[in-house]
């Protein structure tokens, strides 16, 4: 039985759509700064891919349509930066 | 750039530099402190790098700053060797930074890279009498300089910086009474702030804004580099790192009673100024305020002032230069870009910048034998 609710859980999660947003980053000084705020976007639940920018001072993050954008903007505070939704679109 | 022509390269600078100033030693300053000023030192400094992630199976690229050739400081030996899988030696960025690139594919096994120099350095100093003579002439800027009067990213040249240095130079006509004038200031308005990690991010702006002067080495160099290029005098911070003990502070540098020293956390970002007729001139305000704090000392304390007299036109050479770049892209080109300064190591595993402020994660060791 137990079996069959993780396989269940597992192919609900795949199936859930996902987003993609855009977000311009303030405070970013240095390649550091993108290393920090990628690994505090990865730590977030449903956050399944993040890449950060230096040059442009921006992310991209692919998450599950269940992760709030202020989840996102609540990580990149978190270390010391602040973030602005640009765009957000969905993956379904 | 290969390795040969690097080496060809950093000999016919140190052979073409035109203006150095033996160092004087002052007949009436016979304390311990300037006992070496005229002497030659050299060094052996031994990198190791051994590349460090989350993951065991990962690519790996390293860009690692290396010193420049000049009449104070000379690469005599070159080594290195390591597992990687391309490597070069190359100046192609905008401040023509010397830079050991190496490069590792995909994989589980160790990345490690050994480099061995021999480097001999000799205390630079340009007397004040010929900087103020120089300066009176009032000469053009070379264009090749002029470059060094523009703002970059962490150096404004407007708003409140420039707001200050026209306070601090009204009715200063002179350029080194300008340098003067702004030296003075910098040098007693700034502290060392023991929490700021590293050398401190060099943000000019972010300090004269918040009004909170307390920093590091790239920090107060990067204030005094920015109010200079509002008062028309060329400056630069330069990057580099302490190789031994200095004779005038344990607070400067330090060995072991063998000359040796575990330097892997001694980056130290120093500046320059340019005086036309004269050249670069070294200096170091962010030293005084390290004096100030690892000895406990108050500005006005004669110690203190003798340094801040010395290093408006001088550098103690237990310490060797890297670079002058600011806010630059280094090839081949890293994903994350520009970079602010590059006074450490520089890796990227992917996109993510390997933590160069703490060499037991990234990780890297340099140690220093003074011989």
């Amino acid at each position: 039985m137990k079996r069959v609710i993780l396989i269940i859980v597992t192919v609900f999660s795949y199936l859930q759509a996902t987003k993609i947003a855009t977000i311009s980053i303030e405070g970013m000084t240095c390649p550091l700064c993108a290393t920090a705020i990628k690994r505090s976007l990865k730590r977030c639940d449903g956050v399944i891919k993040a890449k950060v920018r230096l040059n442009t001072k921006s992310a991209k993050v692919e998450y599950k349509e269940s992760t709030t954008e202020q989840t996102l903007l609540k990580a990149i505070k978190r270390v010391g930066y602040s973030g602005k939704i640009v765009s957000v679109e969905s993956m379904d | 750039m290969k390795r040969r022509d690097f080496l060809k390269h950093i000999t016919m600078v140190s052979i073409s530099m035109p203006i150095f100033i033996e160092a004087s030693l002052k007949t009436d300053d016979t304390d311990i402190k300037t006992q070496n000023i005229g002497k030659k030192r050299r060094f052996r400094v031994k990198y190791h790098f051994d590349i460090k992630y989350d993951e065991p199976n990962f690519p790996a690229r390293l860009w690692n700053p290396m010193p420049y050739n000049a009449p104070w400081q000379n690469v005599r030996i070159l080594k290195f060797n390591g597992n990687y899988d391309n490597f070069n030696i190359n100046d192609d960025n905008s401040y023509d930074v010397n830079i050991l690139y190496a490069r590792w594919n995909k994989s589980n096994r160790a990345k490690v890279l050994d480099i061995e120099m021999e480097i001999e350095t000799k205390y630079r100093e340009v007397p004040l009498n010929l900087i103020q003579k120089a300066s009176k002439q009032n000469l053009p800027i070379p264009k090749e300089v002029e470059k060094f009067l523009e703002p970059t990213e962490h150096i404004p040249t407007n708003g409140k910086i420039a707001q200050k240095a026209q306070e601090l130079t009204k009715g200063i006509d002179d350029r080194f009474q300008k340098v003067k004038a702004i030296y003075d200031w910098v040098t007693e308005i700034t502290f060392r702030d023991p929490k700021v990690i590293g050398c401190g991010t060099g943000d000019a702006k972010k300090m004269i804004e918040s009004g909170y002067f307390g920093g590091k080495c790239t920090d107060i160099s990067s204030l005094f580099v920015a109010l200079l290029r509002v008062a028309g005098v060329p400056a630069r911070e330069v990057f580099g790192i302490r190789l031994g003990k200095s004779y005038y502070s344990k607070a400067l540098g330090k060995s072991d009673n063998r000359g040796f020293a575990n330097i892997s956390t001694w980056q130290h970002c120093r500046a320059e100024y340019y005086i036309p007729g004269i050249g670069w001139i070294p200096s170091d305000p962010a030293d005084i305020t390290k004096l100030e704090l690892v000895e406990n000392l108050k500005y006005s304390d004669p110690k203190v002032q003798e340094l801040k007299k010395r290093y408006l036109h001088s550098w103690e050479m237990n310490w060797v230069g890297f670079n002058w770049g600011r806010d630059f892209v280094l090839s081949p080109k890293p994903e994350q870009f520009p970079i602010n300064m590059l006074g450490y190591p520089y890796a990227e595993v992917d996109d993510e910048a390997l933590n160069y402020y703490v060499p037991s994660s990234f990780s890297y060791t340099i140690s220093s034998q003074e011989l």
